[in-house]
This record gives C-alpha cells, sequence and structure tokens, in this order.
C-alpha cells in the first residue's frame, strides 16, 4: 500500500502520540503506587514539617540565595567592566577569574571558603558567620558567571549612546554609570532571574559549612526530618517548598522577556 | 521539510527507545544472583554500604583502598560465601533509613551503624558486633568537661549520628548550640579552625583521631548511651545472608579472629 506523503507524516506522528503514551502508562503501571505513598506522602510527617520549615528553614534559603546574589552582582559587574577595560592587565586578571571560577564546582568553592580561610586567617573570622561564608562562596561563581552576563549586557548597549554622552562632556566612567550601565541593566535582568534561581538551589550547600537549628535551610531541613523519621516524606516536602520562591520567579523572568521585546 | 521528516524519524526512534529501556528495567529484581545459598545484588560480589570517612571502621588508606574494622569483618563474610567484598561509599541518611537496602544498592550496610529501634523497623540487623559510647572531643587545655560547661557554646555532631541524636536530647535543656556537619572530617576540621568548642562523636572515632594528632584534642567526657554496632541488612528481604553474618561473627568470636581484630583497629583488647 502506498501513503501519500501527507498520509506517512500523520501516520508517523501518531505513532509517536502513541509511544509516549505507551512509556507513561508503562512507568505508571509499573510503580508500586502503596509502597511510594508510604515513603514519600506521610501527612503526619508533613505536618510535623511546618511551620518551622517556612518560618525558619525557607526564610534562610531565601537570605542565603539574597546574600549570594547581592555578593555575585556588585562583584560580577566590577569583573564585567574590568573586561571591557582599555588597561590590559584589568582585562587579564577578570579573565582569569571568570575562567577559573566558572570551571569550580560551587561547593568546592564554599568549601575553600568555610575552612580555607579560618585555617588561613586563625585569628579572624567571616562576618556574618553561615550566611556571610555561604553569601561569599557562592557570590564568588555566581560573580563569574554574571560579569559574562553583564559585559554582554554593556556590549549590547550602542556605542552612539556612550559616544553622545562624550560628546556632551561627561567623563567616561560618569557616562559608564549614568548612561550605559543602566541601559545594560534592563537587557541582563531576565538572565540575572535565572541565575538567581539557580542559586537559590545552590544555597542548599550550605549543609558542608555545618549549620546550627537557627541557620539550617530547606534542603538539610528535609534531610535532617528524613534522619529523624527514618521516611523520606521530608525531600519531596523539601524539593516542593523551593517551588514556592522558583515559581514566581520564573513567571517574573517570562514577563520581562515580554516586556522586553514590546519595548523594542 | 526533508529536515522536518528526519527529525520527526529521530523522535520515533528514541521514543521507542525509551520504551524499550523502561520495559527492560523491570527485570532487574528477578535478576538476583546466589552465592553460596545467600542472594547477592552482583555476581561474585559481596556489595557493602558504607559511608566515609568513619576510622578506625571504614576508611581510606594512603592508597585509596578502604580499610578498617568493618571491612575486615565483612572480608571474613563474603570469604565464607567465596566472593570478593565490594564496598560503596554512600550518604548516611540512605544507609540508615534503610532506602540503600531498599533499593537493592548494596546486600548489607557495614558503617559503624548503632542498632536503634527506629532503624530497626526500616532494616534487619545481625548481632550486635561492637560496644561503642558517645565521647566529647575538644582541643587540649579548653576547660570543658561536661554538656553542663557547654552552655551557650557550639558543639559539633555529625548529621545522621545517634551522637547528634543523644546532643539533640540535651540541646534545650543545657543550652547548647548544635551544629550539624555532613562528614566526619568536617567535623574535626571544623574543632581544629576553632569554629566548634568541642565535637560530639563514637569514642573509638575519637581515639583514632587523638592518635593521629597527637597532643592537639583529648576526650573529656564519655556518654555511656549502651549503643552497639550491627551490620544490617534489607528488612525481610535476606534472612539466608542475615543468618551467614551472625553464623561468621559467633565463629570469628570463638576462635579469637574477632579479638585479633578488634585489637588491631581498637588498639586493646575487647573487654570480656
Amino acid at each position: 500500500m502506498k501513503l501519500r506523503r501527507r498520509q506517512r507524516e500523520r501516520l508517523s506522528l501518531w505513532l509517536q502520540y502513541l509511544a509516549f503514551v505507551a512509556v507513561i502508562a508503562v512507568v505508571l503501571l509499573a510503580a508500586d503506587w502503596g509502597r511510594l505513598r508510604e515513603a514519600f506522602f506521610r501527612v503526619d510527617i508533613i505536618e510535623s514539617m511546618f511551620p518551622t520549615i517556612i518560618t525558619v528553614a525557607l526564610r534562610n534559603t531565601i537570605l542565603y540565595t539574597l546574600g549570594a546574589f547581592a555578593f555575585g552582582l556588585v562583584f560580577g559587574t566590577i569583573l564585567a567592566l574590568m573586561r571591557l577595560s582599555r588597561v590590559a592587565p584589568y582585562r587579564w586578571v577578570a579573565t582569569a577569574y571568570i575562567e577559573l571560577f566558572r570551571g569550580l564546582p560551587a561547593l568546592l568553592v564554599l568549601f575553600l571558603v568555610g575552612y580555607g580561610i579560618p585555617i588561613a586567617f586563625p585569628e579572624r573570622e567571616i562576618p556574618g558567620g553561615v550566611f556571610g561564608s555561604i553569601s561569599i562562596g557562592l557570590g564568588l561563581t555566581a560573580a563569574a558567571y554574571m560579569a559574562e552576563t553583564i559585559r554582554a549586557g554593556i556590549q549590547a548597549v550602542p556605542k552612539g549612546q556612550m559616544e553622545a554622552a562624550r560628546t556632551l562632556g561627561m567623563s567616561h566612567f560618569t557616562a559608564m554609570r549614568t548612561i550605559v550601565i543602566p541601559q545594560a541593566f534592563r537587557i541582563v535582568i531576565p538572565p540575572l532571574t535565572n541565575e538567581l534561581i539557580l542559586l537559590t538551589k545552590d544555597s542548599s550547600l550550605a549543609y558542608v559549612l555545618g549549620v546550627t537549628a537557627q541557620t539550617i535551610e530547606v534542603t538539610k531541613f528535609g534531610r535532617d526530618t528524613l534522619n529523624d523519621r527514618v521516611n523520606a516524606t521530608p525531600l519531596l516536602v523539601a524539593g516542593l517548598t523551593y517551588l514556592i520562591i522558583t515559581l514566581p520567579l520564573s513567571q517574573v523572568v517570562r514577563r520581562l522577556e515580554l516586556r522586553y521585546a514590546k519595548a523594542r | 521539510m526533508k529536515v522536518h521528516s528526519a527529525v520527526r524519524k529521530a523522535g520515533l526512534v528514541v521514543a521507542i527507545a525509551a520504551l524499550a529501556v523502561s520495559a527492560g528495567c523491570a527485570k532487574k529484581e528477578q535478576g538476583e544472583v546466589q552465592a553460596g545459598g545467600v542472594k547477592l545484588v552482583e555476581k561474585g560480589k559481596l556489595t557493602v554500604c558504607t559511608h566515609l570517612p568513619y576510622a578506625p571502621f571504614q576508611s581510606k588508606d594512603a592508597s585509596g583502598r578502604v580499610i578498617g574494622f568493618d571491612v575486615d569483618i565483612m572480608d571474613l563474610v563474603a570469604k565464607d560465601l567465596g566472593v570478593e567484598q565490594k564496598i560503596i561509599d554512600t550518604p548516611f541518611e540512605g544507609i540508615k533509613s534503610g532506602q540503600d537496602l531498599n533499593a537493592g544498592k548494596c546486600d548489607a550496610a557495614a558503617a559503624g551503624m548503632t542498632i536503634t529501634e527506629e532503624r530497626q523497623k526500616v532494616m534487619d540487623f545481625a548481632a550486635p558486633y561492637f560496644d561503642a559510647t558517645q565521647a566529647l572531643l575538644v582541643k587540649t587545655g579548653k576547660p570543658y568537661k561536661s554538656l553542663d560547661d557547654l552552655k551557650g557554646k557550639k558543639i559539633g555532631v555529625q548529621a545522621a549520628t545517634t551522637g547528634r541524636d543523644y546532643a539533640k536530647k540535651y540541646e534545650q535543656e543545657k543550652g547548647l548550640q548544635l551544629v550539624e556537619f555532613e562528614d566526619l572530617a568536617a567535623e574535626q576540621q571544623a574543632l581544629a579552625n576553632g569554629q566548634i568548642e568541642a565535637a560530639i562523636n563514637d569514642l573509638p572515632v575519637w581515639s583514632e583521631y587523638i592518635k593521629e594528632h597527637p597532643g592537639g584534642f583529648e576526650v573529656t567526657a564519655e556518654f555511656d548511651t549502651g549503643e552497639q554496632y550491627g551490620f544490617s541488612v534489607k528488612k525481610g528481604g535476606n534472612p539466608e545472608l542475615l543468618k551467614k553474618i551472625n553464623d561468621v561473627l559467633a565463629k570469628a568470636k570463638q576462635d579469637g579472629t574477632y579479638d585479633t581484630i578488634y585489637e588491631k583497629w581498637i588498639g586493646k583488647k575487647p573487654n570480656a
């Protein structure tokens, strides 16, 4: 039987749907739902996690994320400007930093900050305890990523803006600060928000620093409850808690992107 | 258009492959192998879950081989079965929650693990093989002799351990500030750095640490919690292996092998 091209295409499309549905059906039917519910959805355990998971754990997750983001943003902007500088050594240092810190796992950087600095400077400590250490530890890595994003943003601002500002008598620095960077940031807000979402999840690495009941964050709280109750339900609850932060943020990114597309 | 249909074809192939893979997954459970009448997850291997480092029970030597008290005892079991021991390093949560055993990741858990009521609910323990107490480690010369001296001070504990649970019980009452560390090594490093004033963990673990860092640290208090270590297997899942471990342990205690291993790792003979 010879099929026309259109029919062939339609047949192939249906086969794909069929295969897709079959895969899902096989997975759903093969799973042992009773055991899954027993392991991941014990209502009494879920109840026991509230309100601490919100009042302490989620609060700390948000604080750590914002701390790291703020550190990364400031440091990342400096790095971006260094990358674009006319002074060659600035460019070299910034490039080397970015390449190095983009390549290192955040976990390792955090560990080096948390344990390396106290070893190197036994008399001093990082201000802010866990908050300070994680802001710096995650911020160092985030800065490397953000620097590249911000640099791209600055370069996307038309050259004419800088030239016009200079013609009006502004210094390079003033023109950069008041004309170029504000426009650049409008361009890079969506990718920077993505970085914020990534940091939210990276904040779970706080556990390597050693945390107390007051400085605990969502993932560690989930794992601790798992230990106390010998059941995996807390992990599911902790995972879903992140969505409280990340889903609205994703929505914000989408809105901003739309608005930006319109403005253009 | 040509590209388009090629993409579709590729999609179809991927979907069919996924279907085949998901169908294939289901087979694992029946694929168990036997050795000496005992079910094993991998042929010719006694797969053991542990969480490193936990010297002197489990730790890596200079060449990267895992050695220790637990390793030697499990080696006896493996030898009796005529297989080799294979050690998997995995987070302690997975071990103590029984999930590693349930998931068929390993045949047995041997991780300096205390037998507790809660853990007994999720796995089957063999007979106890070691009596452990908790101990307080401080830097030499610090004035902390008990938990009472540590009011408002930072005390390190290791996540998911009985030492942590013990300290947690007194956290409110004694006004302690517990700092939880993921690994023993991180807990030790934090104590050495002065990020915490004292650290709680099992006594043999501290004895080993003091041996490696003479003069720097001392144990100032011991908490007799009546704890005993046990090896475990999947809950209701492998009575044959459980019996084998018990038989090997009993035999080793009888013929002196156990005492030799004990002395090798703990540095003295077990109390009679």
